[in-house]
C-alpha cells in the first residue's frame, strides 16, 4: 500500500518487453543453420570428405568458397556436415535430459512423498559428480567411440541436473495459490499437471533447454579435443577447430571459420534462451 | 547455526561415501579383470598373484571396496605401472599446480567483475553497463578452448610464448616471475568466463537489492551514497555472487583440462588426459576421486561463507 | 515567536513516465509549528505517500519533478542537490516507514543499524555509540536491549521491528518525524501501542510529527491538525475537530462515514464511497472527486475549485457546493 502512487492507476496494464529484431535475427540464423544441416546431402556442395589434391590450403575461392583444408577438402562442406555432428549432439542430448529429467522432476515435485525423496537423494547424489568428469572418465574407458554413445552418455550425464532445474521450478509454481486454489476445487491431477503446472514452467524449460543445448555443443567441441568426440574423416565442429591448432600462424581461416560458426549458433541459441526467459518473467523489474 | 552446519557436514560425509563407491567402482566398470587393468598385459604372474592378494580380488566386492577405502584413508592410492610411481605422489606434485591456477584466474576475475558490476548498477543501461553486458553475453557464447585458441592466435604467436611442445611451467618456489609468466595465458583464460558470469550475476543482484526498502531507508539516515552502495546493498546481492562462486570454482576444479592441455600446464587435469591416453587406470581413478572430493569441498566451503554473510539462510 | 518547522508552499510532484506526466501531488501548502501533530488522510493513490516523501527529498531520482518550496526549519528542500539535502536527514527530518520487515536491512544487526546514524551522522565514538543504541532500544520500549542490540531484524516480531525503526529515526534527536502508515502492516493490539509510543516521544522529545494514513480512527485523537487529500490535492485543511465535525467537502464527508463505527447497530451496512479513484494520466477539467459526488454540479464538473476560508481561521476547503451542515452540538 505504501508506494502506491499516481502511476500505479494506468488503466493500460504494462506491455511486455517486446522479443525485438535481434530476437528474430537469431531465430533465423539458427533455423538457417540448422536447415543447412538436416539437408546437407540435398545441398549443391561438395562432399566433406572428398580430398582435392589440386586445391590444398586455399583461401576462399569461387569454387571453394570457405577455402579447402590441407586434405584439399572443402572447409563450406565440412562446416555444413559438421553442424550435423555438433548440433545433433546438443539437441539428441537434451532430448535424452529432458525426456528422462523433466517428467520425473515435475511428477515427483508435484507428488511429494516417499517416491521424491528416494529420487531426489539419489539425483543430488550424482549431482555431487561432476559432470564432466564423469563424461570424460565414461567415454574414455567405452570404446569404441561412436555418436550414440556420446550422445547417451551426456544425456544421461544431463539427466540429474534437468531433474533439479524443473523440479525447484515445478516446486515454485505448485506453492502458487493458484494451483492449490485449483486443487481445493476438485481439479484432477492430470488437469492441474497439464493446465496450471505446464504452462507455467515453460518458459523456464525452454529458456534452460536452449542453454542446455548450447552447453553440450560447447562439451562436444572440448570432447573433440581430447580426442573423444567422433573419429576423423568424420567433421564435427570442435574437431576441425582441433586439427587446425597446428597450423594456426599459417592458416588461421581452418580454424576461424569453425570456431565462427560455432560461437555464432551458440550466440543465437543463447540469446533466444535469455530473451524468452525475461519475456515470459513478467515479475523481473524492467530497467 | 551450529545445527545447520553439522547438518550440512553430514550431507558431506554422505557424499564423499558415495564418490568413493563410484571412484571405486570404476575399475570394475571395464572389460577384462582387475590385475589386467591395473598393471597392463605384460605384467609377470607373480605381479598378479601379488596384486590379488593386495586387494582381495577373490572376495566379494563389497569386501574389495572396504579394502580399497582402507588404503585410500591412508593415502594409498596405488601405484601406476605406467610411471612407477605412487598415485598419490603425482596428485600431490599436480594439484598445487591446479590451485594456483584457479587462484590467479578467480584475483583477476574478481578484481575485474566487482567494479565493473558495481559501475553498471549504479548507471543501468547507462554506456557503461551496456558495453559491458553485450560483451559478457557475448564472450558467454565462445567456449574456452575457442578462447584459448583465439588467444594463443593474437598473444602467444605474436609474442613468442610457447604454446605446444614442453611445457615452460616451473614452480612457484623454484622461479616465482617464470612460474607467473607461464600460468598467466590460462588464468586470464579461465578469468574470461569467470567474469562474465560473477559480473552478470552481481549486477542484476543488485540492481534488485537497489530496489528494496531499506535502501531507502538508509538514504534518509543520510549515509553517502558510496556508503549505502557497499554497507548496505553489496553485502546482500554478495550472496548470489558467492553462489555462483562456488559453482564456477567447482567447475573450473573439474573442467580446467581444457586449459592445461591446450597450453601444456603439468597440472592435474592434463595428467588426467595423459593418463587417459596411457590407460593408466588407476591413476584416473585417483585423481576423479580428488576431484570429485574437492568440489564437494568447494561447494561446502562457499555455502559455509554464504551462511555468515546472510544468516537467514541457516535460520530457514 | 517560535519558528514553524516546516511550511510547505505550492508543492507539486510529477512523474514523467512512458504514458504521459502524472501528476502525483499538486499545490499542497501547510504550514508545521513545534510539537504539533499533522495527519494526512485519503485513499490509496491520493497521493499522500508521494507528498511525505516529496516533503523529505526522497522521491526517486529519476523521471520525476518537484516545483514548489519546501522549507525545513528554515532550509530549503526542493530544487536542492541531494548531498545538500542529506544534511538535514535523520538529524532534522526523519522517517518512518511502513513496512518494518522491509525496511531495516535483513543482513545488518539491530544495533548496528541504529550505530550507524549516531556514528556517521554525530561522530560518535563507537562505544558511546553502542551505549546510546541500547538507550534509544530501551526509550521505544524493546525488553532485554543489550541483548536485542545483536539481533538479525529476522529474529524480532513486527512490533519490535518497528519499534527499531522508531529508534533509528530518533537517534538524532529530529525537530521533524514523518511516518507513513507506520501501523498499517500491524496487528490491531500493537497498532496502538506504537501510535501511543510516538506520542509520548513526541511530547518528550518536543518534536512535530506528520502521521499518513488512511485510517480515520488512528487521526481522531492523536493529531492536532488534519489535511484530507485526493487525486494528488489537499481537499480540506484544517483542526481535527473542525475537519470532523465541520467539514464542508463532501468528500471529507464520504470518507467518515465509509469508516465502520463500533457503535452503529449490527449489520449496519457498510457505505463505501462509489466509483473509482481517477486516473491522473487522464484528469478531466473541474474537481477531480466530481464523478463520485452525490452534490456534484455543473460548475464542479468544469472547474476545478480553489481552497478557500471558511470562517474559522486555518480551516480551508476546496468545493463549489460545500456542506454547511455541522454535526453534533
Amino acid at each position: 500500500m505504501s508506494n502506491e502512487t499516481a502511476v500505479s492507476q494506468v488503466d493500460k496494464p504494462e506491455k511486455r518487453d517486446p522479443l525485438g529484431p535481434l530476437f528474430w535475427v537469431c531465430v533465423g540464423w539458427a533455423t538457417l543453420t540448422i536447415l543447412a544441416s538436416l539437408l546437407a546431402n540435398w545441398l549443391p556442395i561438395e562432399s566433406p570428405i572428398t580430398q582435392d589434391y589440386t586445391a590444398l590450403n586455399q583461401g576462399p575461392t569461387l569454387h571453394h568458397l570457405l577455402g579447402t583444408d590441407d586434405l584439399g577438402r572443402d572447409i563450406l562442406a565440412r562446416i555444413i556436415f559438421g553442424g550435423r555432428i555438433s548440433i545433433g549432439v546438443g539437441f539428441g542430448a537434451m532430448a535424452i535430459g529432458f525426456g528422462i529429467g523433466a517428467p520425473l522432476g515435475m511428477l515427483t515435485a508435484y507428488r511429494r512423498g516417499r517416491l521424491d525423496t528416494i529420487v531426489t537423494s539419489v539425483m543430488y547424489m550424482l549431482l555431487a559428480f561432476p559432470a564432466i568428469i564423469a563424461t570424460i572418465a565414461i567415454l574414455s574407458f567405452w570404446v569404441p567411440r561412436a555418436l550414440p554413445k556420446i550422445i547417451v552418455v551426456i544425456g544421461l550425464a544431463s539427466v540429474p541436473l534437468v531433474y533439479r532445474v524443473i523440479r525447484t521450478a515445478t516446486l515454485n509454481v505448485a506453492a502458487k495459490d493458484y494451483v492449490v486454489a485449483a486443487k481445493v476445487q476438485g481439479a484432477s491431477d492430470r488437469r492441474i499437471l497439464l493446465k496450471e503446472l505446464l504452462p507455467n514452467i515453460f518458459p523456464i524449460a525452454i529458456s534452460f533447454l536452449l542453454i542446455g543445448i548450447a552447453t553440450v555443443i560447447s562439451l562436444e567441441g572440448a570432447l573433440a579435443f581430447l580426442g573423444l568426440s567422433v573419429n576423423p574423416p568424420t567433421p564435427s565442429w570442435g574437431n576441425m577447430i582441433n586439427e587446425a591448432r597446428t597450423v594456426l600462424s599459417t592458416d588461421p581461416w581452418l580454424v576461424i571459420f569453425p570456431s565462427l560458426a560455432l560461437c555464432l549458433f551458440l550466440l543465437c541459441l543463447n540469446f533466444i534462451g535469455d530473451r524468452l526467459r525475461s519475456y515470459f518473467d513478467v515479475t523481473e523489474v524492467k530497467l | 547455526m551450529l545445527k545447520y552446519l553439522t547438518r550440512r557436514f553430514i550431507t558431506l560425509i554422505i557424499i564423499v561415501f558415495v564418490i568413493s563407491v563410484g571412484s571405486f567402482y570404476l575399475i570394475h566398470l571395464l572389460p577384462g579383470n582387475p590385475e589386467t587393468v591395473i598393471l597392463g598385459i605384460g605384467a609377470t604372474p607373480l605381479a598378479r598373484a601379488q596384486l590379488a592378494a593386495q586387494l582381495g580380488l577373490n572376495k566379494p566386492i563389497w569386501m574389495q571396496y572396504f579394502i580399497w577405502a582402507n588404503h585410500m584413508i591412508h593415502g594409498h592410492f596405488g601405484e601406476s605401472f605406467i610411471s612407477q610411481t605412487s598415485v598419490s605422489s603425482v596428485i600431490l606434485r599436480t594439484l598445487p599446480i591446479d590451485l594456483e591456477l584457479i587462484v590467479l584466474s578467480q584475483i583477476i576475475a574478481y578484481a575485474a567483475a566487482i567494479p565493473a558490476a558495481m559501475r553498471a548498477a549504479r548507471k543501468p543501461n547507462g554506456w557503461l553497463d551496456r558495453i559491458f553486458s553485450a560483451g559478457s553475453f557475448v564472450l558467454l557464447s565462445i567456449p574456452p578452448f575457442i578462447i584459448i585458441v583465439l588467444l594463443v592466435l593474437l598473444v602467444a604467436i605474436k609474442f613468442n610464448i610457447p604454446h605446444t611442445g614442453p611445457s615452460s611451467y616451473v614452480s612457484f618456489s623454484a622461479d616465482w616471475i617464470t612460474n607467473l609468466e607461464s600460468l598467466a595465458l590460462p588464468a586470464f583464460t579461465l578469468a574470461i568466463t569467470s567474469f562474465t558470469v560473477y559480473f552478470r550475476t552481481l549486477r542484476s543482484d543488485m540492481i534488485a537489492t537497489l530496489q528494496e526498502e531499506y535502501i531507502t531507508m538508509a538514504r534518509s539516515k543520510g549515509l553517502s551514497r558510496r556508503r549505502i552502495f557497499w554497507r548496505h546493498a553489496f553485502r546482500p546481492s554478495s550472496v548470489a555472487l558467492l553462489g555462483a562462486s562456488g559453482i564456477n570454482i567447482g567447475g573450473l576444479l573439474a573442467g580446467g583440462f581444457v586449459v592445461q592441455y591446450l597450453l601444456a600446464i603439468p597440472g592435474m587435469g592434463y595428467t588426467l588426459i595423459a593418463a587417459i591416453n596411457q590407460s593408466d587406470f588407476l591413476l584416473v581413478q585417483g585423481i576423479v576421486f580428488v576431484v570429485s572430493v574437492g568440489v564437494v569441498l568447494i561447494n561446502f566451503f562457499f555455502d559455509f561463507i554464504i551462511n555468515i554473510v546472510d544468516p537467514r539462510i541457516s535460520r530457514e | 515567536m517560535s519558528e514553524n518547522v516546516l511550511v510547505v508552499e505550492n508543492l507539486a510532484t510529477t512523474f514523467h513516465t512512458k504514458g504521459g506526466p502524472v501528476p502525483a501531488v499538486g499545490g499542497v501548502s501547510f504550514s508545521l509549528g513545534p510539537n504539533e501533530t499533522l495527519g494526512i488522510v485519503g485513499e490509496s493513490g491520493s497521493g499522500k505517500t508521494v507528498l511525505s516523501r516529496t516533503i523529505m527529498g526522497l522521491q526517486p531520482r529519476t523521471n520525476v519533478e518537484v516545483t514548489g518550496s519546501v522549507l525545513l526549519n528554515g532550509h530549503q528542500m526542493v530544487g536542492v542537490s541531494e548531498d545538500e539535502k542529506r544534511k538535514h536527514w535523520a538529524t532534522e527530518v526523519a522517517m518512518v516507514f511502513q513496512d518494518p520487515m522491509t525496511s531495516l536491512n535483513p543482513v545488518m544487526r539491530v544495533g548496528k543499524q541504529i550505530d550507524e546514524v549516531l556514528r556517521v551522522r554525530l561522530g560518535m565514538p563507537k562505544d558511546a555509540a553502542k551505549a546510546r543504541a541500547i538507550e534509544l532500544l530501551r526509550l521505544v520500549g524493546i525488553p532485554s536491549p543489550e541483548e536485542r542490540y545483536s539481533a538479525y531484524p529476522g529474529q524480532l516480531s513486527g512490533g519490535m521491528r518497528q519499534r527499531v525503526v522508531i529508534a533509528i529515526a530518533l537517534a538524532c534527536s529530529p525537530s521533524l518525524l514523518m511516518a507513513d502508515e507506520p501501523t498499517t502492516g500491524l496487528d490491531v493490539t500493537i497498532q496502538a501501542q506504537i501510535l501511543n509510543l510516538i506520542e509520548q516521544i513526541k511530547n518528550d522529545l518536543n518534536m512535530s510529527v506528520i502521521l499518513v494514513t488512511h485510517d480515520l480512527g488512528v487521526v481522531a485523537t492523536r493529531t492536532t491538525r488534519l489535511i484530507v487529500m485526493y487525486a494528488g490535492r489537499i481537499v480540506e485543511i484544517g483542526t481535527t475537530r473542525d475537519v470532523f465535525k465541520d467539514h464542508r467537502m463532501p468528500y471529507t464527508r464520504a470518507l467518515l462515514e465509509s469508516s465502520p463505527r463500533v457503535s452503529n447497530a449490527s449489520h449496519t451496512r457498510l457505505q463505501a464511497i462509489p466509483g473509482r479513484p481517477p486516473n491522473l494520466l487522464k484528469l478531466d477539467q473541474g474537481c477531480a472527486f466530481a464523478p463520485r459526488c452525490a452534490f456534484a454540479t455543473q460548475k464542479c464538473h468544469e472547474e476545478r475549485p480553489e481552497l478557500e476560508e471558511t470562517g474559522t481561521p486555518g480551516h480551508l476547503f476546496a468545493c463549489w457546493n460545500p456542506l454547511t451542515t455541522k454535526i453534533g452540538a
